[in-house]
């Protein structure tokens, strides 16, 4: 004889089992006590009675929630927020670039100074600047276009439209730098000094 | 039609206010309706729509069953109180995922259990003081009464906290939250059948638990 599966024992426990089921109880003296045996178990799971704390404490709770819902609104996202701090140093950089490739692109400004500096054939900032081997940049449309619009930019101009890192845009960028990023920076800066030769002392004690 | 809007003029004074449009408490009459009026599926609506007063409400209507599931769970007042605010935290940054196939209520019950059997996971099952024993005596209780009220109390909790997690669960959802079978299915993610088996064998264990416990005090 194939006896009620647990889900039917409760079924028959909770007096809500089909008729077949009900019936095969009603005969089953093993079934009906599995359903009795139940009972007793939920009748000492009830033993431990609702926790109550007092009515002071639901207020209180209520406003904790309250608070920490309104935080957790008022929280900026942090994708917002980064790119808030990365802006003077993205505009920086594009400017940078622009005006590199629109120096290349156009080595002669109007005024006959380049905006970029000379630099020493072969140092480190020049071999930065140079395009690597794959990367046709003067055939390239939106470098092209990128050069086009900055050359007529002067840094003023650049500086008044925004376009420019704020005032310690540059030190603040510098001080948010990791422990490696500043070694990287500092292995950059030795590099180039070594390629320009020592640099003369300069000031009123010189 | 005059309306403030076509009385400015083109490209002339730009007014110095906004207008935000949020979804009407209104009835049909047009009256307006408390929040506390409103049903949870409304109450959701204007959560969505911004209204974080709506989701005070909510939490007014939620935190005791919420914190009540806690506690069984931890057992530790306080620590009960940290996972209701979590419990409701993680349904206001949930809120757009709420489809409304169940209850907010048995939702909310859905992330009580995997926030409290994440709270609980891998703890061990501390020992239950008598002074934490919720049951307040009634005025007129015979002391002797509540306290052995209190220990048997305390001695089911205890049971309760060692059954299996699923296990655990459903017994805490059927029997102290007085979910149905369907709604618990739905808070844990199963199936009708599998949530009554589960019922059957915590009801079980329990009572095996209880039995060794006994047998093994002097």
């Amino acid at each position: 004889m194939t006896h009620l599966s647990p889900d039917q024992v409760v079924d028959v426990a909770e007096g809500c089992a089909d008729a077949a089921v009900a019936a095969h109880a009603a005969r089953c003296a093993s079934c009906r006590a599995k359903a009795e045996s139940l009972l007793d178990a939920v009748r000492l799971a009830e033993s431990d009675p609702p926790v109550e704390p007092s009515p002071l404490f639901w207020p209180h709770l209520a406003a904790r929630i309250g608070n920490a819902v309104r935080r957790e609104g008022a929280r900026v996202p942090f994708w917002r927020s980064w790119t808030w701090r990365l802006a003077p140093i993205g505009a920086a950089a594009v400017l940078m670039v622009a005006i590199g490739i629109g120096a290349r692109v156009w080595p002669g400004t109007p005024g006959g100074s380049p905006l970029v500096p000379a630099m020493p054939a072969g140092s480190p900032a020049q071999a930065a600047m140079e395009p690597s081997a794959d990367v046709e940049t003067a055939d390239d449309p939106s470098w092209l276009l990128v050069s086009a619009l900055s050359a007529d930019v002067s840094v003023e101009e650049a500086e008044a439209s925004g376009a420019w890192p704020p005032p310690g845009g540059a030190d603040k960028a510098l001080l948010q730098l990791d422990d490696a990023e500043r070694m990287e920076l500092a292995r950059i800066l030795r590099a180039e000094l070594r390629t320009r030769g020592p640099v003369a002392p300069q000031g009123p004690g010189a | 039609m005059s309306t403030r809007a076509a009385a400015w003029p083109a490209g002339g004074i730009q007014p110095d206010w906004t207008l935000t449009v949020l979804p009407s408490t209104q009835d049909e009459s047009g009256r307006d309706e408390p929040l506390g009026d409103l049903d949870d599926r409304r109450l959701v609506e204007l959560c969505l729509a911004g209204r974080v007063d709506a989701f005070d409400v909510v939490v007014e209507r939620h935190q005791r069953v919420v914190y009540q599931l806690c506690f069984r769970f931890v057992r530790r007042h306080e620590d009960a109180a940290d996972l209701t605010q979590e419990v409701f935290l993680r349904a206001y940054r949930g809120l757009r995922r709420f489809r409304g196939d169940a209850t907010l209520a048995t939702w909310l019950h859905r992330i009580g259990v995997n926030v409290c059997l994440n709270k609980v996971a891998g703890r061990k099952v501390p020992e239950t003081p008598l002074d934490d024993a919720p049951h307040i005596p009634a005025a007129g209780d015979d002391p002797a009464v509540s306290f052995a009220k209190a220990r048997e109390g305390a001695r089911v909790r205890a049971a309760v906290a060692r059954l299996p997690r699923k296990q655990r669960a459903t017994l805490i959802l059927r029997v102290y939250q007085d979910l149905s079978h369907r709604e618990i299915a739905l808070a844990l993610g199963t199936t009708v059948g599998a949530v009554k088996a589960n019922f059957f064998h915590a009801l079980g264990n329990l009572k095996k638990i209880l039995a060794e416990e006994a047998s093994a005090k002097p």
